[in-house]
């Protein structure tokens, strides 16, 4: 009997693997898919490197909220304000959906900048990563004109009067500075036109350009890998010189002294001593 | 950024660099560990600390709060009143993040340095993070070695620091007491009837939150003194015309006033008119 039953299951195992398999075939995400899962990342990885992934969570949370919001926003002079009353005050939960991408906002900046201080303590920004540090300095600019453009939409005074200044202080510019405000406004006065064309860089221009940039920095993350943090001892790609070194003690002050938090799963792999 | 060499180090050839990237891939090859679960285990945690961070945030700022406009809790009110291009008085503040911005306009406040403030440094800035990697070639990652580099880590970071915190808590001459103040610019500029309306117009409708009159105001975006605007010559109609369209004399910076209707635009140039400053008169 039991053994009927092991086979019974073994077959819904198969069957469960019909469409898994289908979908490898005729597209090799399933492999894609367990490569990104169990490539090898360096074992002294820690939780300095998870401030990548945070800011994409932010970003996640950003995109689900604002769709959410763009069901009931209504980018128009007349209607804008009370459209942000509505969904904060009267539409069920809506305080948390505009709470959490008003604050979200905020903690997208915060861990983006935290996430580039990590890269560039690491280091991480050289050979043969300097593609990726542009990529990353890309994101930034779009997350700041992500935050501009997005301070204008809720139609009050605090919105209204900082996107006159903001405007007003891209016309300072030379050259370019006259047409970039005339385009930004999209006519005399800040109005309308303005709204709308906030509304759409908001909502379909930069997030399209971060979607964009956020794919090509993960490709380039998981082709290139992360940079073992500099002061360990069992850094990969370190030159075995240079374990010598540290062993006489001429490295030997910062191992793992400055703040670092060491991860759990450290140590975990151990056995293996240093080659 | 160009890094002090320690003795016997050379810029890495391009070679050098590859063999790192090499060894650094067997290295991880041969004794890394897995994403799944190790590294990913790290990310849930912490993208779950991030998601709860923003709801404990959104929680505070929304159940301190009112549904009155203005009405701010601990972390600021859920809306200011709706936008009303006609009121002028509102001063402008922007996101937390632009406030190293904002007061960088503030330290660059004259009218041929306030571009050095607005595109100069800010660009400036961008452009110096762009070439970063391709001016720090050298390979040394360990940051007690990297001094130049941790310096101006230093120096940036303390910089924002300060210039976003004095953003913060940079204070705006207020309408109520700027008005106040309009008793004393009659007597010391003696002004008429009309401009002493035009006096209490400018001290209400915010020209101060740039502009600075006998020291009143905070100084903003480049703009001048006015103390003694009147004493260029000009007549009230031109300076009525210029504060109804500033960009129509070239200065891009200054907003529209035209909004506040010809009544407020003649006493306002009434106003400036009579301003010749404490020698004048």
């Amino acid at each position: 009997m039991p053994r009927a039953k092991s086979k019974r299951r073994q077959q819904a195992g198969h069957l469960l693997m019909v469409p898994v398999d289908w979908l490898e075939e005729r597209s090799g995400l399933v492999g894609g898919l367990k490569y990104f899962l169990f490539r090898k990342v360096p074992r002294d990885s820690n939780w300095f490197h998870t401030l990548g992934s945070a800011t994409l969570t932010a970003f996640i949370v950003q995109t689900v909220t604002g769709v959410v919001l763009a069901f009931y926003y209504k980018p128009s002079p007349d209607e804008a304000y009370a459209s942000i009353q509505f969904i904060t005050n009267d539409l069920t939960l809506g305080w948390l959906v505009r709470g959490m991408h008003r604050w979200g906002a905020s903690v997208f900046i915060i861990l983006l900048f935290l996430h580039m201080g990590r890269v560039f303590l690491f280091g991480a920004y050289k050979y043969p990563r300097e593609l990726n540090w542009l990529l990353g300095v890309g994101l930034l600019v779009l997350a700041m004109l992500e935050g501009f453009t997005g301070y204008l939409l809720p139609w009050d005074q605090t919105a209204y009067w900082a996107t006159v200044v903001g405007i007003n202080l891209n016309a300072t510019a030379p050259f370019l500075g006259p047409f970039l405000s005339d385009f930004l406004r999209g006519g005399q006065e800040i109005g309308t036109e303005t709204l709308s064309r906030f509304y759409s860089m908001h909502m379909l221009l930069i997030p399209g350009g971060l979607i964009g940039l956020i794919v090509l920095h993960l490709y380039l993350v998981i082709r290139l890998g992360v940079t073992s943090p500099p002061w360990s001892d069992e850094a990969a790609g370190r030159e075995r010189a240079e374990v010598v070194t540290a062993k006489r003690g001429l490295v030997e002050p910062r191992p793992r002294g400055d703040g670092s938090v060491p991860s759990p799963s450290e140590g975990t792999l151990t056995g293996e001593g240093p080659r | 950024m160009v890094e002090l060499l320690p003795e016997g180090e050379k810029v890495v050839s391009n070679e050098q660099e590859r063999a790192y990237f090499k060894r650094y891939k067997e290295d991880v090859r041969e004794r890394g560990k897995p994403f799944f679960p190790y590294a990913m285990f790290h990310d849930t945690v912490m993208s779950l600390v991030v998601v709860c961070v923003i709801v404990a945030l959104t929680c505070v700022w929304y159940f301190t709060s009112g549904e009155e406009a203005g009405d701010a809790g601990i972390l600021g009110p859920r809306y200011a009143d709706e936008a009303d291009p006609g009121t002028t008085s509102f001063v402008p503040r922007p996101d937390w993040y632009f406030y190293f911005l904002f007061y960088l306009l503030r330290i660059f406040k004259w009218p041929d340095s306030v571009i050095l403030g607005t595109v100069g440094i800010p660009t400036i800035a961008l452009i110096l993070l762009l070439v970063l990697p391709f001016i720090d070639r050298r390979r040394e990652r360990r940051i007690l070695r990297r001094p130049v580099a941790v310096v101006a880590a230093l120096l940036v970071i303390a910089s924002m620091g300060i210039l976003t915190y004095k953003g913060a808590t940079a204070k705006e001459s207020l309408a109520g007491e700027n008005v106040e103040l309009v008793d004393e610019w009659a007597q010391v500029q003696g002004l008429s009837e009309e401009g002493i309306e035009g006096a209490t117009l400018f001290a209400q409708i915010g020209c101060l939150n740039c502009h600075t009159y006998l020291g009143a105001g905070t100084p903003n975006l480049g703009a001048p003194d006015l103390s003694e605007i009147g004493a260029s010559g000009q007549t009230a109609e031109e300076f009525s015309a210029y504060v109804a369209n500033p960009a129509e004399f070239g200065n891009n910076v200054m907003p529209s006033y035209e909004s506040q209707g010809e009544e407020v635009l003649r006493l306002l140039g009434i106003f400036l008119e009579e301003s010749k400053g404490e020698g004048g008169g």
